[in-house]
């Protein structure tokens, strides 16, 4: 074969083009690319749609808020029980995943303002008579591992908890009768309890949401330029109502 | 040594009395890992209780959890493993097929992967409570390369003893039990016991079935705690110790059989 090699004139020459892929938005003060890391496992919040993309109320919502604040966010799907640990080792610069603000999260990590407030409810096969959490006592209720959830259920004596890496394994474990009840936010019960198809005909949604909680962007601990960007974007957004928009988007 | 001429030295050892040069030593690997890992513990435990001591406190249930699933996990597969030993060298084609089919399917599918399906898949048509899946999916899996174990250690007695049993009036099966077996037993100790340790590790995957085992344990204590560190450290070095036990179990088993030398 006749040699294409490029040799080393291509090595030097991709090598200065990749110097300068890097160095450019430092030096052109183009937008700033912040990684953000997400368990698209949490409709309608966050999810993977059917081709392979990201997508939700919590990434529309951050994109709004890149736009205003001028930075470009770039996805990653993560599994939640890590996503923590992965944001203290800087594999990524932000969560934007649902996180409800809580004291003990506020000690190790840095919010953002709420963007909006949910609460926990509880999701029962149809069939059941129970009106709230404080009823399943002796059963087992499933949530998803290190959520206010999973710490709500923790809170009533005599239930015992059961944690799932997803919420879509717990839903499927009442389905096959293992579990007596799921706990997770409002939004995502109203999700697998009214509008999918297999659990619609299976599930209840009883009582009304039992927490007040807000969800906030996570940061690194001592990120205040960041944070200052996305509390930024976020009074923006919802200056121009855009977050209204959504909620009638994506919930209910 | 070899040479003829000369007598045969006789090694005497009489524990403490006398030590054979080997015993003498206080390290082996074995005492320096078990020691290790449970000295390390307990250091961390005692000069740093937040958050080591409430990670020692938070998981002891999840530590009797994997116990169980191991060991029931382990004697279902003895049993299935014997039978698709003996089921692989049987001359019935039905029954040889079948357990060929068997060890070829299980040994494609990963181990998660069947976890997963014998729990969510066969779920949905036969309810089975996590616990009994998280079992049956282990033993089902570790049955399929046990029976290999098993064939190998069978196919490892000469044919000259099963020609001698038949000549002495023995059944097949007779000859099978009452000789064959028992020798293949020293030989397939090593290997078997290789498993159960494997198991004992591989026990760690049910945790992604909610199942409360130590890894589980762990995991929820660091979701809501932040330590990722310090929790997984912890588990780590639970899981040494445990396997290290079991190991020096398997290995005073080999002794008492007399797996660990030279069959002749």
């Amino acid at each position: 074969m006749r040699g294409h090699s490029f040799g080393p004139l291509a090595t030097v020459l991709a090598g200065l083009c990749l110097a300068a892929a890097l160095a450019g938005p430092a030096f052109a003060g183009a937008a700033r690319t912040v990684t953000v890391a997400t368990d698209a496992t949490w409709p309608p919040m966050e999810m993977v749609d059917a081709s392979k993309k990201i997508v939700g109320f919590d990434i529309d919502y951050l994109t709004a808020v890149a736009k205003e604040a001028g930075f470009t966010p770039s996805f990653k799907n993560t599994a939640w029980d890590g996503i923590f640990a992965g944001l203290a080792a800087g594999r990524y610069d932000m969560i934007a995943s649902s996180v409800t603000i809580t004291e003990e999260r506020k000690k190790q990590y840095d919010f953002s303002d709420p963007y909006i407030n949910v609460g926990q409810i509880l999701v029962v096969p149809k069939a059941d008579a129970v009106k709230a959490l404080a009823g399943l006592k002796g059963k087992k209720v499933g949530a998803q591992i290190g959520t206010t959830g999973a710490m709500e259920v923790k809170k009533i004596e005599g239930v015992e908890l059961k944690t799932y890496d997803e919420i879509g394994l717990a839903f499927e474990d009442m389905a096959a009768g293992r579990i007596a009840g799921v706990v997770c936010d409002e939004p995502t019960a109203a999700h697998y309890a009214l509008q999918r198809t297999e659990y619609k005909a299976k599930f209840k949604i009883v009582g009304e949401p039992f927490t007040q909680e807000s969800y906030g962007f996570v940061v690194k601990k001592g990120d205040q330029e960041l944070v200052d960007l996305l509390n930024k974007g976020i009074k923006a957004v919802k200056a121009k109502k855009i977050d209204e928009q959504l909620r009638k988007k994506w919930l209910r | 040594m070899g040479d003829p001429t000369e007598p045969p030295v006789i090694e005497v050892g009489d524990g403490a009395a006398i030590p054979l040069k080997r015993d003498i030593g206080l390290f082996s690997a074995w005492r320096v890992a078990f020691f290790g890992a449970i000295a390390a513990v307990t250091y961390l435990a005692i000069t740093r209780p937040d958050p080591y001591l409430r990670i020692l406190l938070f998981v002891p249930d999840g530590i009797l959890v994997t116990f169980e699933v191991t060991v029931a996990a382990i004697l279902l597969a003895l049993v299935i493993g014997l039978f698709t030993g003996l089921g692989r060298l049987a001359k019935n084609r039905l029954v040889n097929g079948v357990a060929s089919l068997y060890v070829e399917v299980i040994r494609g599918i990963p181990l998660l992967v069947q976890i997963f399906y014998i729990y969510y898949a066969l779920g949905r048509i036969v309810r089975i409570p996590d616990l009994y899946s998280a079992v049956i999916a282990m033993a089902i899996c570790y049955g399929a390369y046990m029976g290999e174990i098993f064939r190998a250690g069978i196919q490892s007695i000469p044919r000259g003893q099963t020609e001698a049993a038949r000549s002495l009036g023995m059944t097949q099966t007779q000859a099978m039990t009452h000789v064959i077996i028992p020798q293949a037993f020293r030989v397939v100790l090593p290997p078997i016991g290789n498993e159960f340790i494997a198991l004992l590790k591989d026990s760690s995957l049910v945790s992604i079935l909610a199942v409360s085992d130590l890894l589980r344990r762990g995991r929820e204590f660091a979701a809501e705690s932040f330590s990722y560190f310090e929790t997984y450290t912890v588990i780590a070095l639970i899981y040494l110790a445990l396997t290290l036990f079991f190991s020096k179990l398997i290995g005073l088993l080999e002794e008492r059989f007399g797996a660990d030398k030279r069959a002749a």
